[in-house]
């Protein structure tokens, strides 16, 4: 136990710069949107956005198009950017390679002949993953009331703390899901660009899939294949409480990775 | 209790046997040289002893422990260097070695690190460098620091002194000869003969994942034709008759040169009735034997 505690300090001191340099960007973003929506609602431009929507439009993407074209729903919009929610999975997707990484380098070897079972590094690799998963979404929130306070114009609501905290927890499971598809992956490999780039392909894959469906009525006969299905943001936005299930099936689908990945690693063979 | 013991090992890849029913025990206090080409299955037998790979059947035993069952006592008191050191080059000397120091289960012990510095020629100034400012010698020499730092009791070295210079290449072989004497065992793969012949107790050399060689290095050399020149007083018509295991490499009519495997006894008893002037023996080199098993296929030689 106290060695895969070394391990862990050494491997978050390793990821140190890449963690705090995207948690401050994410947090940075989330004041930026803040101070954007914040101009845009003291000018009256949320009116004259709205208005210039067609009509085709508005009936497609429903009810959520007039809340997000609000000064909460641009609050909201740092949860479910397409960027933000890429940098987060990029981000779980190269903790959760870490072990393919170290097999590729021979550090494993080093690390593996001293008396460390392997389950720790596969344990290391899910505290360190799900820590920083939960520091980057924390982070994203500490931003968002911070924007608020600095930039909201006087007299707006504010988006509710339950909204923001079911958009965090939503997100969150997300990115965790898709790192414990990672580490599955990762456990098996000897390349990380391997492992990180099927993982990837697999998230933008399941992303698209997801997205057609709400598009094209055919593929949504196998969307519920995509994790992203299992995160709504706007539904949150327009009231809808969050939906347990959706955690739970993010959450299975991230256990299940954990569970693969400390299978596939305790049976393989370590060569590089 | 044999610090390393390997019992009808095999190891395949695919239809390839990359180690094949290899049996080997290495004796307490012992170097033992582990020679064989590439691919011969050196590397992929250190690699299951330190179950890092998994074999298809037989087992490995490090200081008595199994190395899959029991894998971690087996690992708690050895020393390794691998082939290539893969560390992170964003580390510097000073981290990798605490690091894996307090991942084995003996902590650091500075006193004994700055020993192995100050014989490897490895000042404090180096280890505060990050690693992407070493040279290929400084990585080795960090390597050899870490293996030998903890004092353990086995040693697994895979090519020790690929890259390290003269020198220091001397210094490892007076740290080898310092931790033989206070009765460590060494298991080392090397391809340098010449390093082998020098500090090696015992060779085992595996050939397509099979042992085909286990002997001392005495006995080894001895498996080698040794090169005679034999000097006449006259002239002295052929070399006809001579005994088995004497091959004529050249004639001439005042001397012979010969290579001659096994006692020289037979050889002298044909030709004293020539009028031999001199007879010149030169040492049989161990990389003649080595390299003849290496070549030819040489028959199988085991106790």
């Amino acid at each position: 136990m106290r060695r895969a505690a070394l391990l862990f300090a050494y491997s978050l001191k390793r990821v140190r710069t890449l963690v705090i340099t995207t948690g401050l960007l994410l947090a940075a973003l989330q004041l930026v949107l803040i101070f954007v929506g914040g101009a845009i609602q003291t000018s009256g431009g949320f009116d004259q956005l709205s208005a210039i929507i067609p009509p085709f439009a508005r009936e497609l993407l429903g009810p959520s198009v007039t809340v997000v074209m609000s000064f909460g729903g641009i609050v909201c919009m740092g949860y479910f950017e397409v960027a933000v929610m890429g940098a987060l999975i990029a981000l779980a997707v190269t903790l959760g390679t870490v072990p393919a990484s170290e097999v590729e380098t021979g550090f494993m070897d080093l690390i593996l002949a001293r008396p460390l079972a392997r389950h720790w590094i596969i344990t290391r690799t899910v505290a360190l993953t799900t820590l920083v998963t939960t520091a980057m979404v924390a982070l994203m929130v500490a931003g968002t009331w911070t924007g608020l306070r600095l930039f909201a114009p006087a007299g707006i609501a504010w988006p509710e703390a339950r909204l923001i905290n079911s958009l965090a927890v939503n997100l969150g499971m997300l990115t965790l899901c898709w790192g414990g598809v990672a580490m599955a992956i990762g456990a098996g490999s000897r390349r990380r660009s391997v492992a990180g780039g099927t993982a990837g392909l697999l998230a933008l894959t399941t992303f698209l899939l997801d997205y057609v469906a709400r598009l094209w009525q055919p593929a949504e006969k196998i969307a519920w294949l995509s994790p992203f299905r299992y995160y709504n943001p706007f539904d949150l936005i327009t009231g809808t409480a969050l939906p347990y299930k959706n955690l739970v099936v993010l959450g299975g689908i991230a256990a299940a990775g954990f569970a693969a990945a400390y299978v596939l690693f305790a049976r393989r063979d370590i060569s590089h | 209790m044999a610090p390393i013991s390997i019992r009808n090992l095999t190891k395949r890849y695919g239809s390839v046997r990359a180690v094949n029913n290899l049996n080997l025990e290495v004796a307490p206090g012992e170097i033992l040289g582990f020679l064989g080409l590439n691919g011969a299955g050196k590397t992929t037998t250190i690699r299951i002893l330190l179950d890092l790979l998994r074999p298809n059947s037989g087992s490995a035993f490090l200081l008595g422990h199994d190395c899959q069952a029991d894998g971690l006592q087996a690992r708690s008191n050895i020393g390794y260097l691998p082939g290539e050191m893969g560390i992170y080059s964003d580390l510097t000397g000073h981290e990798v070695l605490d690091l894996l120091a307090k991942l084995s289960n003996k902590g650091v012990d500075k006193v004994r690190r700055g020993e192995l510095q100050e014989r490897l020629e490895f000042p404090e100034s180096d280890l505060r460098r990050r690693l992407r400012e070493y040279s290929t010698g400084m990585k080795r020499k960090l390597g050899l620091i870490q293996a030998f730092q903890s004092d353990p009791l086995l040693l697994i070295l895979d090519e020790p002194t690929e890259g390290l210079d003269p020198l220091m290449q001397e210094s490892f072989y007076k740290l080898l000869v310092d931790v033989k004497q206070r009765g460590r065992t060494v298991f080392m793969s090397s391809h340098v003969l010449s390093e082998v012949d020098r500090v090696c107790d015992r060779i085992a050399l595996i050939r397509k994942g099979e042992l085909v060689l286990l002997s001392t290095i005495e006995e080894t050399r001895k498996l080698a034709a040794r090169p005679v020149r034999v000097l006449f007083a006259e002239d002295v018509p052929g070399a006809p008759g001579l005994p088995a295991g004497t091959e004529v490499i050249e004639t001439f009519p005042r001397s012979w040169n010969l290579t001659v495997e096994g006692p020289l006894g037979p050889l002298l008893r044909a030709i004293a009735t020539l009028p031999v002037r001199d007879i010149e023996i030169a040492e049989a080199k161990l990389e003649d034997v080595i390299l003849k098993y290496y070549r030819d296929g040489a028959p199988e030689r085991k106790p």
